[in-house]
This record gives structure tokens, sequence and C-alpha cells, in this order.
């Protein structure tokens, strides 16, 4: 039993990369960013902390400094092209892996990686992924529904033998402690696993810089530094925008669980973005790394007159959140019908959108919550992840 | 035998009113005493914030802690007594795991049987009634398997084997299940107490006075089973009629609690070994109100603690009530130098 619960424990806490099985196909077309090559470009990595790339001689060097929380080994791979990789060898132990760019094929195991993949054109490159279902973009999920994708079981039991047989020129995994068997596995026999650490940013520019790292992988620097640079300037415009107004609305956010309340921390991504809003989220002066864990009656006290009330859980409904517990009727978001949830946008197999796109436009996600908190700010805009809960 | 423990009766009873006052007045956050009083006094649509803490959450709370600690306990003496064995508990039977599969199967199996199960998944009453069923058909399981087998041990073996089955079907269903699914079978898991409104406690409340009262109507077959199975059936009790009836009142409490609040660890195998040790004697009728007392004064005492009081936090139920329990009952032995069973 306690090693089952280990087990969904690890699960949970790769929460951010799963999400909900609902059958609700919610069609939602994103804005693209600029065309890449009119952007003027520099080549400096400046919000991510957990990559970087560098350039030796012939061949460029990949860090990985912070794969998972408190990691203590720092990953180094070389991405080299194919003509000089056969010119020279590289010390036994020297790096954690050889990657021969650009990649033709690709594994990747969260959602999270696959927007990186299509912004840069290279979904094709794309022949396995663990839990299709919760893959929502178009293109890739035309890939996956044609075959061309193959199904990889889930991300903490990968189908070992399924990916050797694909035989990817890499791997990229994620790990929330690094002790993934089948990835280890999997590098055992010779496929280069490279462990994303875009979910242990803290900012949410710097998760959507990540796409960097796949540029790299891709000998597109250049477009993948031009997309970024959209993101950006998006983002900050957007920011500028929200510090015009003077009236800042409270916000509350999460869910009981039983009688724990969980939310958000102040130094977390979601934190920064209500930050960012220019909104009073009432728990903003928090610090720590995991959710808070607060008692209902500690909640109830401080937030029960709260204007607006942001993801609920997974409560698909205001009917469901009433059922769940009556004293969430007590609040004054519920009585006032202000509540917002993302988890009711969902793709075609039910792979809810913000947690899939959410992670590399955070220029959306924040536009999004400026419309529901200062909605004269942006009157043309359309939120794309969250809704009102009905 | 009355006027021996009155005394100890009286002060338990005063024990275990004033800590219910305590746990009232304890919380996250710190409720003036005249506002507590009032909060009694109010009506439910003008309450204050503070108010209606008191009333909608740490009264109904306090109750509930009040019924499982109680209920955990008889369960636990009417285990130990029945088995003759002093490591007998509500978890044994597989009372608890069959309510565990219960919600495993709406919580995580709602991806697998999909439809009308997806949509009744987010209701409390869906646990609640998966819980119970869980439970009673263990209990018709075991009701079947002693009605053939006569040793209960074997019916302990029997019991335990389900836990393993039960923890095997789990573990499938949440390979299958999604974060979400897992992360509410894990948060059932730690039990907890502060979930129920007063609409539920009602339903709560009434089961569990079904199972007290099964359990008093128990008593003179737990006192002669403790003399042996054999003895007792040559003092002409009809052992098979009071083993149905110890298993009923267990299942009803056991799986009722489990229900409602989740599964509480410790209390029931630990309550009744305190007691034998506080009060040593082994008649039910003086050891069924005694654990009762003991139950529920410990599980208010284990509330309180997990409240954290003046904090924002809270510490799950379930790792307190061993934390509390444990090394009392170590204590308790060593100083002892024996187990009064």
């Amino acid at each position: 039993m306690l090693q089952n619960k280990t087990f969904l424990l690890l699960l949970f806490s790769a929460l951010f990369f799963l999400n909900c099985k609902e059958d609700k196909g919610i069609p939602v077309k994103l804005p693209p960013t600029q065309n890449p090559t009119t952007q003027k470009v520099s080549n400096t990595i400046a919000y991510a902390e957990g990559f970087s790339i560098s350039t030796v001689s012939d061949f460029k060097v990949l860090k990985i400094n912070n794969p998972w929380p408190n990691a203590e080994k720092t990953y180094r791979y070389v991405l080299i092209s194919k003509e000089e990789a056969a010119k020279r060898s590289f010390m036994k132990g020297e790096y954690d892996g050889i990657i021969i760019t650009p990649v033709k094929r690709i594994v990747v195991t969260s959602t999270t990686h696959i927007p990186a993949l299509e912004l840069l054109n290279e979904e094709e490159t794309l022949i396995g992924f663990p839990g299709t279902d919760y893959v929502s973009s178009e293109k890739t999920r035309q890939r996956i529904d044609n075959g061309s994708v193959r199904e990889l079981g889930k991300n903490e039991g990968l189908n070992t033998e399924v990916l050797l047989s694909l035989n990817p020129d890499v791997v990229i995994g994620f790990g929330v402690d690094g002790t993934s068997k089948s990835l280890n596995t999997i590098n055992k026999a010779r496929i280069p696993v490279i462990y994303n650490g875009d979910w242990v940013e803290k900012s949410p520019l710097a998760k959507a810089e990540w796409i960097k790292f796949f540029g790299a992988l891709y000998n597109k620097t250049t477009q993948a530094d031009s997309i970024f640079k959209t993101i950006e300037t998006d983002y900050k415009a957007a920011q500028k925008l929200a510090q015009t107004v003077s009236k800042r609305p409270t916000v509350i956010s999460g869910a009981m669980h039983k009688d724990v309340w969980y939310l958000p921390n102040g130094t977390s991504t979601e934190a920064q973005f209500l930050k960012d809003a220019n909104v009073d989220y009432l728990y903003a002066d928090t610090e720590g790394t995991g959710s808070l864990a607060l008692s209902f009656e500690t909640v109830f006290e401080k937030a029960k007159s709260a204007d607006l009330w942001l993801s609920p859980s997974y409560y698909p409904t205001m009917d469901a959140l009433k059922q769940a517990n009556t004293h969430y009727t007590q609040f004054d978001a519920f009585k006032n019908n202000a509540i917002y949830t993302f988890s009711n946008t969902t793709g075609k197999t039910g792979g809810v959108l913000y947690y899939e796109i959410g992670l590399a436009r955070p220029d959306l996600v924040l536009k999004d919550i400026i419309k529901i908190c200062h909605p004269e700010l942006l009157p043309e805009y359309t939120p794309y992840f969250f809704k009102p809960l009905k | 035998m009355k006027n021996k423990y009155s005394y100890s009766f009286l002060i338990l009873t005063i024990i275990l009113l004033v800590l219910f006052c305590v746990n009232i007045s304890l919380g996250s956050i710190s409720i003036p005493l005249k506002t507590i009083v009032s909060s009694f006094f109010t009506a439910t649509d003008s309450l204050s914030n503070q108010e209606y803490i008191i009333q909608n959450y740490r009264l109904p709370k306090a109750i509930t802690a009040v019924l499982v600690g109680s209920g955990l306990g008889i369960s636990g003496l009417l285990m130990q007594t029945l088995f003759r064995n002093p490591l007998a508990g509500p978890f044994v039977l597989g009372i608890t795991s069959g309510a565990s599969l219960g919600v495993a199967l709406v919580i995580l199996g709602s991806s697998i049987f999909g439809g009308f199960l997806a949509t009744f998944l987010l209701t409390k009453w869906s646990l609640v009634i998966a819980a119970s069923l869980g439970s009673f058909l263990v209990l018709l399981l075991v009701l079947i398997v002693s009605s053939k087998v006569r040793d209960t041990m074997a019916i302990l073996i029997i019991g335990l084997m389900f836990g393993s089955i039960t923890s095997a079907i789990v573990s499938v269903l949440s390979y299958f299940s999604s974060a979400e699914q897992l992360q509410q079978y894990i948060f059932w898991g730690f039990g907890s107490l502060g979930d129920l409104d007063w609409s539920e406690l009602q339903i709560f409340a009434l089961l569990y006075s079904l199972g007290i009262g099964f359990s008093i109507l128990s008593i003179k077959g737990l006192n002669t089973l403790l003399l042996g199975e054999n003895y007792a059936k040559s003092l002409g009790l009809n052992i098979k009629q009071s083993r149905l009836l110890i298993i009923i009142a267990t299942s009803l409490l056991a799986g009722t609690i489990t229900a409602f609040a989740g599964p509480i660890a410790f209390i029931g195998l630990a309550i009744p070994h305190v007691t034998r040790q506080v009060f040593n004697t082994s008649n039910h009728k003086t050891l069924l109100p005694a654990v009762f007392l003991f139950g529920a004064i410990i599980m208010l005492i284990c509330d309180s603690i997990a409240q954290l009081p003046n904090s924002d936090y809270l510490l799950p139920i379930n790792a307190i009530t061993s934390l509390i329990g444990a090394p009392v009952v170590i204590w308790l032995l060593v100083r002892q130098r024996k187990m009064a069973f």
C-alpha cells in the first residue's frame, strides 16, 4: 500500500503535465506568433535558469542545470552535426549524451513539449508520445489519428520495447526526481534522454523560453529566439496595460480536498501571472515550493468576500462545486457567479488546453486573466483558456 | 460492578465534555468566547464569518470526532473479543479494505467505466454509498465464509487476504487513472473529520446509532465468547447468532465511519487496549461504555492537535491518530508489563 501511495504521489506531482479526461471538444484557435524572420533576435537566455547553450569549436554544449527541484547534477549534452560527429570522438563519460542535430526523430513525454515542436514547424519529427489522448493541438492530433505518432503508454511506465523499436534520435523526458526506470533503460540502450526542466522554472516567461532549448535541437536557434521575443513582447505589453488601472479586484484560487484548501503560493507562476495582471491575489505575500495547504477556516475568513475566484480545482460546474462542499456557496464569488476555470477548455480527446499550451504561451494566459479582472482593458479579446464556471 | 467504576465514568464524561468545548474553541483562527456562545443563538442566515465557522464547521467536526473515535473503538473491541486476538480491529476482516475498494472504483474507475459514473463522481454521496456498499459486500463474503469455516483464525486470515486483493485492484485502477482522480483518492485516504455538513452528519449519526444498538445487543455474547467457543456453547450460547450480531455491528460502525471520514488508522486497534489497561476488566458491560468515552476523548485530542491551533495549516488526522496513539499504548504496556486481554 505504501509503495502504491508513493507511486500515486509521484504521479500527482506531475499534475501540471497531465490533465483530466472529459469528452468535450472545444476547438480553440490560437493566434500565431508573428513571422519569425522579420524579428530582430538576440542569442542569450534571459529568464530561464534551467538550461544554457554554449558553442565549443564545431559543436554546441547543452547544459541542463535543474531538471527537477534540488537536482544535484548538471547534465551536459553535445549537439553536433552528422558530418562533424564523424570527424571526432569524445571521452567516455565526458558528456551525458551526444545528439546529432538537426534531430529527425524525436519522442517527447509531456504535452507541454508539443507547442514548441509546432511553433518551430517540427511536429513531423514527433514519432512517439506517452498518453496521446492528452494531446489537443490540431496538427499533432491529426498525426496521432493517422498513426504517425506511436502511443507509448504512461509516462511513469513507458513502454520501453515500443520506444526502443522506434529508435528516436533523442527522448525528451521530465522527471520529478530523476528516478524514472524506463528512461534509464532507454539511456542505457544508447538513445540519449534529455530531462526537460521547464516546469521547475519560476516565472511564466522563463518557462516559455524553453522553446530555445528545442530550437537548439533542430538548429533553429534564430527562429526560436524570434518566437520567444514575440511572446515576451506581447506579455510585457499586456503587463504594462494592466498596470494602467487603479482598481485591483481581490482574487482567490484553488479549492478544498476534504477540509484542506490548496492554492498557489505567492512565489508560484500562477501568482506571478496574477501580479502581472495587476490584481490583489489574497495570498500574494506567501512563499514556498509546493501549493499552500490551508485550513478551511483561514481561507473562509480571508477570502469569503473576494471579488473573483480563479481555477477552482477540476470542478466542471457550479453545481459540482456546491455538491462537493456546501461551504463553497458562502463565498461572494460563488454567489456572484464570478468563478473562472480553464479545466473545461479541452481538446477533441479531452486534454486540457491550458496544461498543453499555457506554458508555451504565457502572453495568452496573462491576457485571459486581464480580460477577466479588468474587462475594460481588452474589449475585443476573447479568452482562450479561462471560461466562466456555469 | 457499577459502583466500582461509576467515579471513573463520571470523570471520563466530564473530561469528554470539557474536551468537546476545547475542541470547538480551538482552530486556525482565534474566535473570542463571546462569539462562540453567540453563534449558537444566531439565526443561520445572519451569521458572521466567525459564527458560520463555529456553527457549520467546528461543531459538526467535533461531533464527527466523537462518533468516529467511539465507533472505531467499539468495533475494535468487538473484533478483538470475537477473534480472541489483540491485533484485531476494523481493518481486519477487510471491512475497511472493502470500503476503500468501493471508493477506488468510483473515483479511479470512472475513466474506465465513463458515462454515468463520471458525472456521479463529484458528489460526496457517491463516495459514501460506494464505501458502504464495499464494506457491506465484504461483510456478506465474511458471513458466507464463516458459515463454512468454523475457525475464527481462518476468517481473520481470509479478511487479511481480502485486504491484499483490494490493494492490488486499487493499483491496477490507479495505473489507468488521471492525476486528478489519483489526487482525489489520495486525499480520501488521508482521512478527514471536517468534511461533513449537517445533513450528512444526520445520516452518519443514524447509521452509527444502529451500529451502537447492535453492539449493545451483543454484550452478553461477547462476555461468553471470552470463555472460549466450546465453553460458550456448553453454556447454551448460539455461537453462530452471536458471531453474526457482532460482525453486523462492526461492519455498520467501521463501514459507515470509513465511508464518511475516510480510513482512520489506529483508533480501532488501540482504544480497547488503553481502556482495558485503565479499567482492568474484561466485562463488556463496563468495557463498551468505557471504550466509547476513551475513543471519543482521544479522537477529540487528536483532532485538536491536527488543527494546529492558531496556525493556517492542518495535519492529516490519520497521521495524528497513529503518532499520538501508538506511544500511549507502548507506555501503558511498559508500565503494566503485560497486556490485559
